[in-house]
């Protein structure tokens, strides 16, 4: 392959926009300060730390809210969870069916030191939340929901809004998160609107930095920090700061924010493309579950497990994800297909296929055009 | 804390191959020079059936490393000292307090002095040199109590003239023979668990092990690769660097898939593994071929498959973990440090080349009939004219 590869794989990672290399660059050079210091350098470092918290506020609509700079998504996820548990002691965690595993985790390890139990809220039909059944299961004993608003897998919008207005009825206590890592620069974040207590981001999702992520959460929320030492982020997140990856995370969510409708103008045109393009190739198709984002899609292949099509693929010059490993010693099936009622050898011949800002239509037609070549191959093999 | 100053290691068998005798010994000391030099400035050399090494710094790191080194019986960080009795008697002294302080045993500690006089000016015989210095230092019998016959700690003292040390530390070391000293061996990596722990069993007796591996892109993707990478890496911190061949082997799969009984298929794949091992070895001066089948264990290691799997080979087939039960190539592999990197879930063979029914008791003539419709010969050449070859760098220098 000396040509690089088309990268559609833009829900497991971006590449780093310039503007945010550039953004990055001063703190990885000459700006050295730290911003718990009282001379010069530190004084130009918390300044610049109060300009990154500002931007990520201007952009999400949080002026009156806390931004809580962590290590990464997983962390901020982990910090809502099971943060919010143990400041209020006792409670069920109650959590989507398709969660990442940094929540899934997250209410394991409360049920593990006996916080409470870890729940899972039903999905209907479609692979949505069934929120008229989640609010029947819900009770006052609640100390924390945790959803994803785009599912990391499939696409899938979950209706955080309407579960967490029924939720504040029956539960007033509990602590009310949403996941948006892959929401963020897809969909409109905004906590007041999603009735939320806090929500976490990630940069590298949206052409940042790895290594950084936030949490957005209301000033009066409750949580127990999960990291001990110093004052900085407000006592929530102790450790002297990251600056350069906070810049970075700062201008790539100025950036998703301010793109976004391009990008949902433009991912609509790639799953069209795609979807065009493989119109009449038996077996192969693109996996709809109700409202979801077009940017995030699954794609269900025939015959080969859907690792041997990725390798195939990517023999081609297109990277794409798999949804399910191929392999018996790979034995653990996605939560997420198997919530949409997939079976194991279904839930092993799907492929995710994500877009980013950058992704061209023209690039997802010569992905359609491979999958066309091999599908005679591909589409016999036993799986 | 005192720092050691000399490590003395001592060999096994090696000490016993005669005409040989100075060939290995070159060997086992330029090893452990190539061991230790990452850790920092050492000299090393070989003295009357010992290897001394004298550290700049990390002495005990030092002494832990020379311990993996394959030719070594044991190795005592060791503390060198002048030869008169008074300035033995003060060394010890302070090398059996130092190795008090550090030890958690409960006390008393059951002790003894063990000396070895090899330069007979030296005033006192070994047994009585022991018996000075033990009745000088003994701290008291709340610390140590004296038990020649089962002792937890032994003080060494060593008098070799123009070089004198004593020690308490023995680490024990591995055994076998220098790497380099039996020839080369062609190991077959899978990617499981068995076949780095036969790489390093063929090191242990003196083997230098290349590794070959089939790789079916795009069946299986670069993670698989890079794991087989790694494999060679970890296993190749046993013998200094190694190389690699990565064998393109998806046309062999693909054809062997579409022209040959079903139920044949593994045991036919692996025939042209030999053959196309045999081939690299040929080329590159291997003497032998090394498996990690271990009789038994699956379809294709039966006896009868086995030796359907032998008989195209034009050379000997290593097979050091035949007899092996599988815990104890775990606890091998776990020791050695491959157990962690073989047990990632990353595909070795992709499942949609398995037969659902593999034979069990394959027939030669089964297989010879299948593959007189298989272009062989052309799959051996393409598989040594197309492979990837990669430099395994263990992280030491090159000996």
């Amino acid at each position: 392959m000396s040509e690089p590869a088309i990268y559609l794989d833009n829900a497991a990672t971006t590449p780093v926009a310039e503007l945010v290399r550039i953004a990055m660059a001063p703190f990885l050079a000459g700006s050295y300060g730290n911003p718990s210091t009282r001379y010069a350098a530190g004084v130009r470092a918390s300044e610049a730390l109060g300009e990154a918290r500002r931007l990520v506020q201007r952009a999400l609509g949080a002026q009156k809210h806390k931004v809580v700079f962590c290590g990464s998504g997983t962390e901020a996820n982990n910090l809502a969870v099971l943060g919010a548990a143990r400041a209020r002691k006792a409670g069920a965690i109650w959590i989507g069916a398709t969660e990442h595993a940094s929540v899934r985790r997250s209410a394991e390890a409360w049920q593990a030191e006996g916080g409470g139990p870890c729940r899972i809220l039903p999905l209907d039909g479609q692979g949505g939340l069934d929120v008229a059944r989640a609010l029947e299961q819900i009770d006052a004993q609640t100390a924390v929901v945790s959803v994803m608003a785009v599912n990391n897998e499939i696409g899938t919008c979950y209706d955080v809004a309407r579960l967490f207005a029924g939720v504040g009825r029956i539960a007033p206590g509990a602590h009310k998160h949403v996941d948006c890592i892959q929401a963020l620069g897809k969909l409109d974040l905004d906590l007041e609107d999603l009735g939320a207590d806090s929500l976490s981001i990630s940069a590298h999702k949206v052409h940042g930095p790895k290594g950084a992520g936030a949490l957005v959460v209301r000033s009066e929320a409750r949580l127990q920090p999960l990291i001990f030492g110093g004052s900085q982020e407000g006592g929530w997140r102790a450790g002297t700061e990251n600056m350069a990856c906070i810049a970075g995370l700062a201008r790539a969510v100025e950036l998703a924010v301010a793109h976004q409708d391009e990008f949902q103008r433009s991912a609509a045109a790639c799953r069209a493309a795609l979807e065009t393009g493989i119109e009449g190739l038996a077996g192969l198709h693109v996996r709809r579950t109700g409202r979801a984002v077009d940017a995030i899609l699954s794609l269900q292949v025939p015959g080969a497990p859907g690792e041997v099509w990725q390798h195939h693929i990517e023999a081609m010059g297109f990277e794409v994800g798999v949804g399910s490993a191929c392999q018996a010693r790979t034995a653990e099936i996605s939560p997420a297909l198997k919530a949409l009622g997939l079976a194991d050898h279904e839930a092993r011949q799907v492929l995710r296929v994500s877009f980013s800002r950058e992704t061209k239509p023209a690039e997802v037609e010569g992905l359609a055009r491979a999958l066309r070549t091999l599908h005679p191959r591909l589409s016999e093999v036993r799986p | 804390m005192i720092e050691p100053d000399v490590l003395v290691i001592r060999y096994g068998e090696l000490a016993l191959k005669g005409g040989n005798r100075a060939r290995y010994e070159q060997a086992l000391a330029r090893n452990i020079r190539a061991a230790l030099r990452p850790l920092g400035e050492v000299k090393v050399r070989v003295a009357q059936a010992r290897i001394l090494a004298y550290p700049t710094r990390r002495a005990r790191a030092m002494a832990r490393r020379a311990a993996e080194v394959f030719g070594v019986k044991s190795v005592s960080p060791a503390y060198s000292v002048g030869a008169d009795l008074d300035a033995i008697v003060e060394r010890s002294r302070e090398v059996l307090m130092d190795a008090l302080e550090r030890d958690p045993r409960p006390r008393p500690i059951r002790f003894a002095v063990r000396a070895k006089r090899a330069d007979k000016t030296f005033p006192l015989a070994s047994h009585l040199l022991a018996r000075e210095v033990a009745g000088r230092i003994l701290p008291g019998p709340e610390f140590l109590k004296v038990d020649l016959t089962d002792p937890e700690m032994v003080l060494g003292i060593e008098v070799r003239g123009n070089e004198n040390y004593v020690f308490v530390e023995r680490i024990p070391g591995p055994g076998g023979l220098p790497v380099g000293t039996s020839g080369k061996g062609l190991c077959l990596l899978s990617g499981g668990i068995d076949s780095p722990v036969a790489a390093w069993l063929s090191m242990k007796r003196g083997l230098t092990v290349d590794f070959v591996s089939f790789h079916s892109f795009p069946y299986l993707g670069d993670s698989s690769k890079a794991k087989i990478r790694e494999l060679a890496r970890a296993v190749s911190h046993y013998q200094g660097p190694a190389r690699l061949f990565v064998v393109p082997f998806t046309a062999v799969q693909e054809g062997i898939r579409d022209a040959a009984p079903e139920r044949y298929r593994t045991v036919l794949y692996r025939r042209m593994m030999t053959r196309i091992a045999c081939a690299i070895a040929e080329r590159e001066g291997h003497g032998a071929l090394i498996t990690g089948e271990s009789l038994g264990q699956v379809a294709s290691q039966t006896l009868e498959n086995m030796g359907l799997i032998d008989a195209p080979a034009d050379r000997l087939i290593l097979r050091p973990l035949v007899t092996a039960d599988k815990e104890q190539a775990i606890d091998l592999a776990r020791s050695i440090g491959t157990l962690e990197i073989s047990n990632r879930p990353e595909p070795d063979c992709c499942t949609v080349f398995q037969p659902r029914a593999p034979v069990i008791y394959g027939k030669q003539k089964h297989c010879v009939q299948a593959e007189t419709r298989l272009p062989m010969e052309t799959w051996i050449e393409d598989a040594v004219r197309d492979m990837e070859v990669f430099a395994i760098d263990s992280g030491e220098s090159p000996a």
